[in-house]
């Protein structure tokens, strides 16, 4: 097992490595430099910035300078606000955005698996057919036509929550986490549903009701662990386009984190803040990615056997 | 004690209503075996699954009928009372032990869990009795492998621990659906045995599923002989295999193969031989490893075999799953490459063939697959498949293709009128003479059967085995024919092999090797098979 | 009766059987009908389209939805409706055409590296997976910041981030029926192996295809929306519903129907190619269609 997970490591150091050099080509090959924009700037002022920042050395000594600090944990500082390093802007912008995906995890999880199970247990019935349009409904209403919608609902029209903000007013953190997870909702939905259905078609749920088992030890016990499989593979991705939804979610209510931060990086060409959150970003992927075929692992029994290459 | 009276079960599909089962009667006592005799679509299954609420409802629906197991009406029972019955008064075992244990459980956990729904006991006792239950059925080390998942145990072993889970909560009842199908013959008999010593020293009552009537024979007091849906007779197992009233009772009986070859030899010894096999290998390598694929070990296939088929000649190949016997058919048709070793078709070695040569002689060598539902393209009329080779290898012209199909279908004895419709609209045993009608459409010199019969239902069989027999008459075919199935190779072939782990135990005439088998693994074998 | 020519009976191939199938799921036809007409507004915006879409009225200002301007118009005294159309052509053009790329290297990709197998199979799936590990939205992001947002760019840079499904099905496909029997059977038929591609395994491998690429539409046209909401996408004046969206969010409090109306436009068209897209799978499912 720890051999396992120590080659998923050294599988995914590639990984980050392509990232960062394809980042770090991307930011450099961009035309014009980052100080461009600034009409006022005298080019004496630039020369000093550039070489305050190495600029004007070769490109694979620059590159191999951002790598050797990012071994430092160091992601240099940023171009735009020159008072703070990237570090600085990540640390201050990372823990809304963690929490926000987390919330919004857990409410794409606790929905979408209550919704997807229960329409797997009667098929073609309403049973099934309710939690699925709802579940349509989440795929095609993208972020960013739910939010503006919830808001104008529920934050201005109802005045039930709060309009904007994180963790200021009690309630705030309602709205984006359902937008942002909403979509996550319906499609594990489905893809619970379809991986019980798989599952409980399976000879060995027959067995399981031969034996007299009731229906909740059966669902539970006998073929929830393989029905849930397909979406535990599915919250590698997940994550990824969590993080980039909150990019939206965290503009439309106003959220100080690091997706707001990382589009107006954008906007500004602060390469180093695009850079170090870009590689963040992937960093976090990869764990995530990691984490979710560690857990397929340990759920399969069979899988787990391989890996250990025990009996 | 059980006593079902004009069952009736229909399935409500996108087709139309049909009746799985209709006006189904029968009683059973304690201590007594019930043969449920029938080919697919008989209803044997559903019958029983209906019984105890298996089959799913919608679509399924039992339409009228009793069943008074103990002086309760099965069929009258709520979900809740049918649970205590379930497992515990009545248990089950399958057809498939693959797949009818709960891969992500522990054996112990699985068997546990049956004792304790039923019965109010403390886990340690539980689990006491688990360890009894798997040492009453004969698993090895059971204090070591209680703690094992499924998939660590043979097919084999995984039936006995499903024999071990239905027997556990001492029931009085035991339905068994087709058991032993999925097992080699070998171990089909061991676990026969075992069901059969159980049986008796708990004077359990046995419904016994099968489409296999030698099985049925040595296990079951009485027999009910099932066909779409309906009951065609039943009696004690003397009355239905001596006296037999119905004739499609009859017709089962005529078609379980009992008999040597119907039709003499026609092998005529060639010089160079026919086809000559010279020290064949095919060795499969494993690769693994937690970080660099290396080799681990070697799977090997076919293991230096030699063996030589006259002109004319049916070879039997024969062995149980993992023998080899179907890679080396793959290998002489060359869909595996062999490590080493000389195939000499008249004297010419198939393995120095370049692809375009292979391509070229191909039509000399074809080939008739198992599965019929898969060896068809399913997007190809029935016209397209026939007249496909004929046209690659310029056998036909596009003017007088169609007659040539037209023959075809008349050889393999299907109506002319179905040439464009497609294989998913025909049955299993018409898709199996698209097939061979495929295979014989290049007048090749060499057939390779790989187990051609298994997958059809044993009146079929008797056709397309009778089918195959005409047709090597006729167009003075030589065949290998790969099977499992010792009567079936005794049918019809004129020459028999036997192989085991890659190796050949023993070759022979086929009715000298029947009588007088000279190796023990042969005995074994033929030991197995169940008689009527 | 005609001895010669006795009535032969045509058989319902499966493409026959999984239109059947199609044509009575009502959601899926649904879902074609909007579609298709999504489509012809989309190609007769130019003729039809009732104003200009950069064509300004700041007297007007916005306006609630009225008989001159059946969708209203926004605070540029715009019209809606035609901006809508306007951004109709953007988006399924995006989505058609980025679905193309994906669609022309996933199928060369997957297809290769299924039918070739053993070692070449192994490298080019590993080369997938590792770009799957890759955050692409945001390497859209920089690549649109970075060279400005041209349409070229925006199909390109999409249709690569979707090809990666395509080749895992193409590929899980193509093992799956080169595994298959007939397909042995045609080797030992002495088909060759351009033959066996073409006759054997395209023919099965379609249906999956196309099912997928019906599913890939809507995911590209939400991504360049997604693009253009954030501003990084379509720029004005041109107009595409991902910033139609956008403009409506800032003045929703005063005028919700420029958030209403082009979100309508985007969840139906999503909805429509969703539900096709479902509709095709449980036709073509070969599960389904077996016996």
């Amino acid at each position: 097992m720890y051999l396992f997970i120590l080659k998923r490591i050294l599988q995914s150091i590639p990984v980050l490595l392509g990232v960062s050099l394809l980042t770090f080509i991307m930011v450099r090959s961009a035309p014009g430099g980052p100080f461009d924009q600034d009409r006022n700037v005298p080019p004496e002022v630039i020369k000093h910035l550039n070489e305050h920042y190495h600029l004007n050395d070769p490109l694979w000594k620059q590159y191999l300078d951002y790598l050797w600090s990012l071994l430092h944990g160091d992601f240099g500082p940023s171009f735009k606000f020159q008072s703070h390093t990237v570090n600085d802007l990540i640390a201050a912008g990372f823990p809304p955005t963690m929490e926000l995906a987390f919330y919004a995890t857990l409410f794409a999880l606790i929905f979408g698996l209550i919704a997807g199970i229960t329409a797997s247990l009667k098929p073609n019935s309403l049973q099934d057919y309710v939690p699925m349009s709802t579940a349509m409904i989440g795929i095609c209403m993208p972020s960013f036509v739910l939010g503006p919608l919830l808001l104008l609902i529920f934050g201005i029209w109802l005045q039930w929550l709060p309009v904007a903000g994180w963790g200021q007013i009690d309630g705030d953190k309602i709205l984006p986490s359902v937008t942002l997870g909403a979509a996550y909702a319906a499609y594990i939905a489905r893809i619970s549903r379809g991986g019980m259905l798989e599952i409980l078609s399976q000879d060995y749920i027959r067995t399981a009701r031969a034996k007299g088992l009731s229906t909740a030890r059966i669902v539970f016990v006998h073929a929830l662990r393989g029905g849930i499989t397909p979406v535990i593979s599915f919250l590698g991705p997940a994550i990824a386009g969590l993080l980039a939804g909150s990019f939206v979610v965290e503009t439309i209510f106003q959220i100080p984190g690091l997706g707001r931060f990382y589009v107006q990086a954008a906007f500004n060409r602060d390469y180093t803040m695009i850079m170090g959150c870009t590689i963040f970003f992937a960093f976090l992927i990869v764990i995530f990615n990691l984490l979710a075929d560690v857990l397929l692992v340990l759920l399969n029994p069979k899988l787990r056997q391989e890996v250990s290459g025990g009996r | 004690m059980l006593s079902v009276k004009n069952l009736r079960v229909v399935f409500n599909t996108r087709n139309g209503t049909t009746v799985a089962v209709d006006d189904l009667s029968f009683e059973l006592n304690a201590g007594e075996v019930l043969g449920i005799v029938g080919e697919s679509g008989s209803g044997k299954s559903v019958a029983c699954y209906s019984l105890l609420g298996l089959i799913p409802m919608p679509p399924g629906k039992i339409e009228k009928g009793s069943a008074e197991f103990l002086e309760q009406d099965l069929l009258r029972m709520n979900e809740a009372e049918l649970r205590k019955i379930r497992g515990h008064k009545i248990s089950m075992i399958f057809q498939d032990p693959m797949t009818s244990l709960n891969p992500y459980m522990r054996v112990v956990d699985q068997l546990m869990e049956s004792v304790q729904e039923h019965h109010p006991v403390s886990r340690k006792e539980a689990r006491q009795r688990a360890i009894n239950a798997l040492n009453e059925v004969g698993i090895r080390d059971v204090e070591v492998r209680i703690d094992d998942y499924p998939h660590q145990f043979s097919g084999g072993m995984r039936q006995r621990v499903m024999i071990a889970m239905a027997l556990i909560t001492e029931p009085q009842l035991l339905i068994a659906d087709e058991p032993t199908t999925a097992l080699d013959v070998t171990v089909q008999a061991q676990i026969l045995t075992l069901i059969k010593n159980l049986q008796k020293t708990r004077n359990l009552a046995v419904i016994f599923i099968t489409h296999d009537l030698g099985v049925a024979a040595q296990m079951a007091n009485h027999i009910l002989v099932m066909e779409k849906g309906k009951v065609v007779e039943q009696g004690t197992t003397e009355q239905i295999f001596k006296t037999p009233t119905q004739a499609y009772t009859q017709k089962l009986l005529s078609a379980v193969l009992t008999t040597a070859k119907p039709t003499a030899s026609l092998a005529e010894i060639t010089e160079p031989p026919f086809l000559q096999i010279k020290q064949l290998k095919t060795y499969f390598p494993q690769f693994g490893g937690a970080f660099i694929k290396r080799l681990i070990s070697v799977v090997k296939g076919v293991d230096d075999i030699s063996l030589t088929i006259n002109r004319g000649e049916i070879l039997g190949v024969v062995g149980e799953s993992g023998s080899g016997k179907s890679t080396l058919g793959r290998s002489i048709m060359r869909l595996v490459d062999a490590q080493s070793g000389e195939i000499l078709l008249e004297g010419k070695d198939l393995r120095t063939f370049s692809l375009h040569e292979l391509q070229k002689s191909r039509r000399d060598f074809q080939m008739i697959f198992q599965d019929p539902y898969a060896s068809l393209n399913p997007r190809m009329t029935v016209f397209d498949a026939l007249a496909e080779p004929l046209l690659i290898h310029g056998l036909a012209t596009d003017e007088n293709v169609l007659t040539q199909v037209n023959q075809l279908m008349d050889d393999v004895g299907l109506d002319r009128r179905f040439i464009r419709k497609y294989p998913h609209e025909f049955s299993g045993g018409q898709r199996q003479r698209i097939a061979i009608a495929r295979a014989i459409a290049l007048k090749p010199k060499l057939i390779i059967a790989d187990e051609p019969v298994s997958a059809l239902d044993v009146t079929i069989r008797a056709q397309i085995l009778a089918l195959l027999l005409e047709l090597t008459r006729k167009h003075r075919l030589t065949m290998l024919f790969i099977s499992h199935d010792m009567s079936v190779v005794r049918y019809l072939c004129d020459r028999v092999v036997v192989m085991q782990n890659g190796k050949l135990v023993e070759e022979g005439a086929t009715e000298q090797l029947f009588a007088a088998p000279k190796e023990v693994y042969t005995q074994q074998l033929l030991a197995a098979i169940p008689r009527l | 009766m005609n001895e010669l020519n006795i009535n032969i009976e045509k058989g319902t191939s499966l493409t026959q059987d999984a239109f059947i199938r199609l044509r009575k799921n009502k959601m899926a036809m649904i879902g074609l009908c909007i579609l298709i007409f999504f489509i012809a507004i989309a190609l007769l915006t130019p003729l039809i389209a009732p104003y200009t879409y950069e064509g300004q009225n700041l007297e007007l200002g916005a306006t609630s939805p009225s008989q001159q301007h059946w969708l209203g118009t926004d605070v540029l005294g715009r019209d809606q409706l035609t901006r809508i159309m306007y951004g109709s052509r953007v988006s399924l053009m995006v989505g058609f055409i980025a679905t193309a790329v994906a669609l022309l290297i996933g199928v060369l990709w997957g297809a290769t590296a299924g039918f070739l197998g053993g070692r070449v199979d192994a490298i080019m799936m590993r080369i997938v997976d590792a770009l799957y590990a890759l955050p692409f939205t945001i390497f859209i992001i920089l690549l649109t910041v970075i060279f400005g947002s041209s349409m070229l760019l925006l199909f390109l840079a999409i249709g690569a981030v979707e090809w990666l499904t395509m080749a895992r099905i193409v590929r899980g496909q193509v093992l799956t029926i080169k595994r298959q029997e007939f397909v042995e059977a045609a080797i030992t038929m002495g088909l060759s192996p351009w033959q066996i591609i073409t006759r054997h395994l395209i023919p099965n491998v379609l249906g999956p295809i196309i099912v997928y690429t019906t599913l890939t539409i809507p995911s590209v046209i939400l991504l360049e929306s997604f693009l253009s909401f954030l501003g990084l996408g379509i720029q004005p004046p041109q107009s595409s519903w991902g910033s139609l969206i956008s403009g409506g969010t800032e003045t929703m409090e005063e005028y919700p129907w420029l958030l209403v109306f082009p979100g309508l436009a985007l969840s139906l068209t999503l909805f429509s190619l969703n539900f096709l897209g479902d509709g095709l799978r449980d036709a073509l499912d070969p599960r389904a269609s077996k016996d």
